[in-house]
């Protein structure tokens, strides 16, 4: 014979059990409706100072189009960091759920090194290159949706290089060629039909 | 008999002992390919099991140290360490990572002995390199040793050419009905498919065994042929020989009612009196092929095979409007960017067009490089760097680019045109332009469609045609 204790203390506990996975569903749930939200900001250390607006060439898939996009932040004094800045906003951007242009989470930007005023080397890294989708015309706007918004932040800016880790890689996914220089007035002159 | 017997036995034992000391002093190797060198490495039978030595396998590789302690062999291999146990399979690797062979580790005499078999396994976590083990070849492949080689048939004259990322040397024995290549120091590697068949009039088949010897190319012929070496040694190229024309050719003939007579008609054009082999107007290139698929367009279609297919195509389509096509892969081979750009260079074509296909998007969208142009001064004939060498030829690109789109839309195909940073563009040195081909509708399946593909080429090929004279004037 179970004591009636004893079937208090199970029952207490059976009762327990599902009072904690009830919270735990609950947690899960918010935690999934905080991610799904949209990107309002960098995720990089904050930058004290005033707002400033920041122009963003958003790649669109559908219209295989580079739309102008503006945001507003405090922005970094160093051009190196001033342009990773914005590299990071627009990727983050990408890598929301309605993103016109997706990228898979995780792709980001290592660093910007200016060579001097003229001369920026983009770091990215290796997710990015390596979960991109492979195909001339969606590489190409994310290249030049890259090189035109570090444009917008650097305006004397005339030349872009990019690594992966650190490292130089032939093309994107494939395709768009990456081994080399990027004249920005050619990309401008290029992406004019994507406007 | 007794004494027949006794015979016998004496024959037969000092056959056997013939026998043991022929293959006691020829012990089976494993021939290794690395970046710095070539070796071979015996291997020891143990238990039915393939073992080579491990000292005998690194010390070619870099700088190694080892040393017994006890049941335990210590190695440093460039700075790092690796640990061994004698009847073990386990062993602790530089990273303190502790992995496990697929037979246990010998120590004979204090020399150790890793099972062949987990050599691709073990080697990368030693040496930092990739290895790649082909077991049936006994052939090891040390970092990025292989040497990829692509097939291309050719006309005018027929021509089957073998272009190699690094200079080999093979040795040919040309029999009849085919022709052998073999390759006995050189990392040859298959690019694809190891059996290609051509059903052409100089070339039946082709195919590509890996042997302990090394590798060996067959290519089953139908007409005499030459083998030569060109650029260095990273082209081998088997030549049908062209039949001299008899000195007594009938009058009236093609070759005398050609312009200049059977002396000066050419080899190709004696070969094909019809002149159906004449310069080629466009060289058409499938894009990626062999392990280089491309976009993965559906989890059953590769751009590769869509691309070859869309090529094949607009060949035929281009072919009934009298046209010459040349192709610079017409199966499931691998071609790097510069051996495509030579091919398109050395065709005496006066149009490149490298075909790709995408799920992104919707139409046919056609791309010029994105070089800078000539700059003043600069001309066809000006040295330029290999990346910049599509400049002079920007314009007549632009005017094709256009031309092909202006021939998309009016074939019902939704159409951009732009400049694009792509390769080999850059470094063609005729007019040259990239298509990239997608669905009208959502689903990657309507490119596999021979009424899409139909719709593309039919399109293409009318801004092709359309093309001819304009470029052939402009050259």
């Amino acid at each position: 014979m179970i004591s009636r204790k004893l079937q208090y203390v199970v029952a207490a506990l059976v009762l327990s059990v599902l009072a904690m996975g009830f919270y735990l569903v609950h947690l899960k749930r918010k935690a999934e409706s905080i991610g799904a939200g949209p990107v309002t900001q960098a995720l990089t250390a904050p930058v004290n100072g005033p707002a400033e607006e920041m122009t963003l060439y958003v790649a669109n898939d559908e219209e295989n189009a580079l739309r102008t996009a503006t945001v507003s932040s405090a922005l970094p004094r160093d051009p190196g960091e001033r342009g990773r800045l914005a590299l990071h906003t627009l990727i983050a951007r990408y890598e929301q759920k309605d993103s016109p242009h997706p990228l898979v989470a995780g792709a980001d930007v290592h660093d910007v090194y200016l060579l001097d005023q003229t001369s920026a080397v983009v770091n990215l890294n290796a997710a990015f290159a390596e979960s991109h989708r492979s195909g001339i015309e969606v590489e190409q706007l994310t290249v030049f949706s890259l090189v035109r918004t570090l444009k917008a932040q650097l305006p004397q800016l005339t030349r872009v290089r990019f690594l992966v880790d650190g490292k130089s890689r032939d093309t994107l996914a494939g395709h768009i060629d990456l081994s080399g220089w990027y004249d920005v007035a050619m990309v401008a002159e290029a992406s004019k039909d994507l406007n | 008999m007794p004494k027949e017997h006794a015979i016998f036995v004496r024959v037969t034992t000092l056959l056997l002992l013939l026998l043991a000391v022929v293959f006691a002093a020829e012990p089976r190797k494993i021939a290794v390919y690395a970046p710095q060198t070539n070796y071979q490495v015996d291997i020891l039978v143990r238990d039915g099991v393939d073992y080579v030595g491990i000292t005998d396998l690194l010390e070619p590789l870099g700088r190694l140290e080892s040393h017994v302690d006890g049941k335990k062999l210590v190695l440093i291999f460039n700075g790092g360490a690796a640990e061994f146990q004698d009847g073990k399979r386990q062993y602790r690797t530089r990273s303190n990572a502790k992995l496990e062979m697929l037979s246990n580790f010998l120590l004979v005499d204090g020399r150790g002995y890793i099972p062949a078999t987990s050599i691709a396994q073990l080697l990368p976590h030693i040496t930092d390199q990739a290895a790649e083990f082909h077991a049936v070849a006994r052939r090891l492949f040390v970092g990025a040793s292989q040497l990829h080689f692509s097939a291309e048939l050719r006309h005018a004259p027929s021509r089957l050419v073998l272009s190699f990322p690094a200079p080999v040397n093979p040795s040919t024995l040309i029999e009849k009905g085919r022709i052998r290549l073999l390759f006995h120091r050189e990392p040859v590697v298959s690019s694809g498919a190891d059996n290609v068949s051509y059903n052409d009039p100089f070339l039946l088949n082709t195919s590509f065994t890996e042997t302990p010897n090394g590798a060996e190319f067959v290519a089953s012929i139908l007409q005499p042929a030459t083998v030569s070496i060109g650029e260095g040694g990273r082209t081998v190229t088997i030549t049908a020989v062209v039949q001299a024309p008899p000195v007594t050719a009938p009058l009236g003939s093609a070759q005398q009612a050609a312009p200049g007579g059977v002396s000066t008609a050419g080899a190709g054009a004696q070969a094909h009196p019809t002149g159906e082999r004449a310069r080629p107007f466009v060289i058409l290139d499938a894009a990626h092929g062999g392990y280089e698929t491309g976009s993965v367009l559906s989890p059953t279609l590769m751009e590769k095979t869509v691309n070859l297919a869309l090529a094949h195509r607009l060949q035929k389509e281009l072919e009934a409007r009298g046209i010459p096509v040349v192709l610079t892969r017409v199966a499931d081979n691998l071609l790097t960017w510069d051996q495509r750009a030579v091919s398109a260079n050395t065709s005496h074509a006066s149009l490149y067009v490298a075909i790709h296909s995408s799920t992104s998007g919707h139409g046919v969208r056609v791309y010029t490089s994105m070089v800078p142009p000539a700059q003043p001064g600069q001309s066809k004939h000006s040295f330029l760097p290999w990346e910049l060498a599509q400049s002079p030829y920007l314009e007549q690109s632009g005017m094709a680019a256009s031309t092909i789109a202006a021939e998309c839309t009016a074939g019902g195909l939704p159409v951009r045109n732009s400049a694009a940073p792509l390769r080999p563009l850059n470094s063609v040195t005729i007019a040259a332009v990239a298509v990239e081909v997608a669905p009208l509708g959502s689903t990657a399946d309507e490119l596999a469609t021979a009424e899409y593909q139909q719709k593309v080429a039919k399109a293409l090929a009318s801004g092709i045609a359309s093309l001819r004279g304009k470029l052939e004037a402009a050259e």
